[in-house]
């Protein structure tokens, strides 16, 4: 069981990001004994849904859902309704309505708009969170057609220690890329980057789990920003000139040659 | 919810062995195997499947008595398993499944246009040439074929050590009787170090090349598809940036307003002074 879960996470490593929810659904059809670890497994661009008591907006993920309803983080209800869905527990929801104030006003600070939600669940040992945001963005109506798409999500468990606390956290960040001009056609770069963490920070009346995992998190973000810039703005370019040279061969050479040239007789005018 | 037939997972297995990154197909094959509730499910398609997936990349080969590469594509397939060498004048035979060259034999009548066969060799000439300026890692063929030139280009990296993998396809159709030459330029990088980035770009263009004597005629051709194809280099330069400077700085940007991190230490209070209270 654990060597096909192994090749069908292998897959979704491979297989085009743009079309993950096309491969998933396969993947499920394929395998569907490995249904609840792949889905728990593979992160899927979030969807968005309405939450008509609060008329706030949320964000779908394993983490709220209980069979096909999803519960919204600022009503705390299901839709569609349940009698007896998965709640996180008083305590915990006290937490969950502030983390969601907190990150509410970071993806403000950041994103300048876009949806975000925060989902807290309960553990032997402490409790686990999962920090999900979702930004659009469409230029189309500026110039020729370009789109993107931002989800981030983070999953983080606690190990409440009273005095402090052991944070793991795990991020991805699906970025979503996509242009339509008459020079260059259609151009897309889609996918994700993942990257884990462990820290451990002390826990008192001003620095509780929530604002621990807000510093955790925003570090872990802003790097994965930096590392996606790289990749997808660098790498992959750095990639697409390796397969065609825009400078002809012989015009290589000849730079070659004079540099050798040069190099050549600043070395005989050293010596002599 | 009913189970899925057997066709239907044929479909999907199929589908996704077509959409594997260059140089990952045996991967891909490795880990759809071992998904599928019956290995043999695969067998009876796989002769395509492989086919389709090597002629679709263009992926190229040694000649046999050659000093050459040729393509194994659409356009100079002659039965299944045997395509056409122009540059070498023979058919070579191909095993899609153990990817190697397994003979030779002679061309055999109406197998190639004979009739373009002076226009063909000229292209031929002039794309042999472009092919070595531009593509250090690339291979070009060109057919005549239904009265047109076909060049094909085909340019890959691979470097799975470092977790990346790309191709370049180019295919070029020259239409003697009106002029009209038109490319189809695809591009696949796939990146996969912690995570799975591909970029993907697909471009049609046309061009015009005035008639005249074979030779005048390919080396317009060549010189106009370098042009057209080094001006969408350059314009993927542009487009880059525009994605990296203003599409993605509106997506997130690398610090708040204020040009600094988030005070942790002050963010309960920003609720009260009024920031962030958008929707």
């Amino acid at each position: 069981m654990t060597d096909q879960l192994d090749c069908a996470l292998d897959l979704m490593r491979r297989l085009p990001p743009s079309q993950i929810e096309d491969n998933l659904s396969g993947l499920l059809d394929l395998v569907p004994d490995l249904t609840e670890p792949l889905l728990s497994a593979v992160d899927q661009p979030l969807k968005i849904a309405h939450d008509p008591v609060t008329k706030r907006e949320y964000l779908l993920c394993d983490y709220n859902r209980d069979g096909d309803s999803y519960r919204s983080p600022w009503s705390n209800k299901y839709d569609p309704p349940l009698e007896d869905g998965a709640l996180p527990s008083a305590e915990l929801r006290k937490v969950e309505v502030e983390a969601n104030e907190i990150f509410d006003i970071y993806r403000e600070m950041y994103f300048e708009g876009g949806v975000s939600s925060v989902y807290c669940w309960d553990l032997d040992d402490g409790f686990a969170a999962c920090i999900l945001i979702k930004k659009t963005q469409d230029r189309s109506a500026k110039g020729p057609p370009m789109r993107g798409t931002w989800d981030s999500i983070h999953v983080v468990e606690v190990q409440d220690n009273k005095k402090s606390g052991h944070y793991k956290l795990t991020s991805t960040v699906m970025l979503n890329l996509q242009t339509d001009t008459t020079a260059t056609g259609q151009v897309g770069l889609a996918g994700s980057l993942t990257r884990q963490d462990e820290k451990d920070f002390p826990v008192s009346e001003t620095t509780p789990h929530i604002i621990n995992i807000g510093r955790m998190v925003e570090d872990m973000e802003s790097n994965l920003r930096r590392t996606l810039e790289v990749i997808y703005f660098g790498k992959t370019k750095d990639i697409a000139n390796e397969l065609r040279s825009s400078t002809a061969a012989n015009v290589l050479q000849q730079r070659a040659d004079l540099q050798k040239q040069i190099g050549s007789s600043i070395g005989n005018k050293q010596r002599s | 919810m009913s189970e899925p037939t057997n066709e239907e997972l044929i479909t999907i297995a199929t589908n996704f062995l077509l959409n594997a990154p260059p140089g990952e197909f045996m991967e891909v094959v490795t880990d759809v195997r071992a998904l599928l509730p019956n290995e043999s499910l695969l067998n009876e398609s796989a002769g395509r499947t492989f086919r389709e997936y090597n002629t679709e990349q263009m992926i190229f080969v040694d000649a046999p008595g050659g000093g050459h590469k040729v393509l194994i594509s659409k356009y100079g397939e002659v039965s299944d398993g045997e395509y056409l060498d122009p540059k070498g004048n023979q058919v070579i035979q191909f095993d899609h499944i153990k990817q190697e060259v397994t003979g030779k034999r002679a061309i055999g009548s109406g197998e190639t246009d004979q009739s373009q066969e002076a226009l063909r060799a000229a292209f031929e000439k002039e794309a042999f040439d472009y092919c070595g300026q531009h593509y250090p890692h690339g291979t070009t063929t060109v057919y005549a074929k239904d009265g047109k030139i076909i060049v094909a280009l085909s340019s890959a990296r691979f470097n799975p050590h470092n977790f990346w993998n790309g191709r370049w396809r180019s295919v070029w159709t020259y239409n003697p009787s009106n002029g009209e030459c038109v490319g189809h330029f695809r591009i696949v990088v796939h990146y996969y170090e912690d995570g799975n980035v591909q970029l993907n770009t697909d471009t049609t263009q046309k061009i015009t090349v005035p008639s005249g004597a074979p030779d005048a005629v390919a080396s317009a051709a060549l010189k106009a598809i370098a042009k057209a194809e080094q001006t969408f280099q350059s314009s993927m330069e542009v487009n880059y940036n525009t994605m990296g400077e203003t599409t993605y700085k509106a997506l997130r940007r690398a610090l708040p307003i204020t040009k600094v991190k988030i005070d942790w230490n002050k963010i309960r209070t920003y609720r009260i002074s009024g920031l962030g209270q958008k929707q």
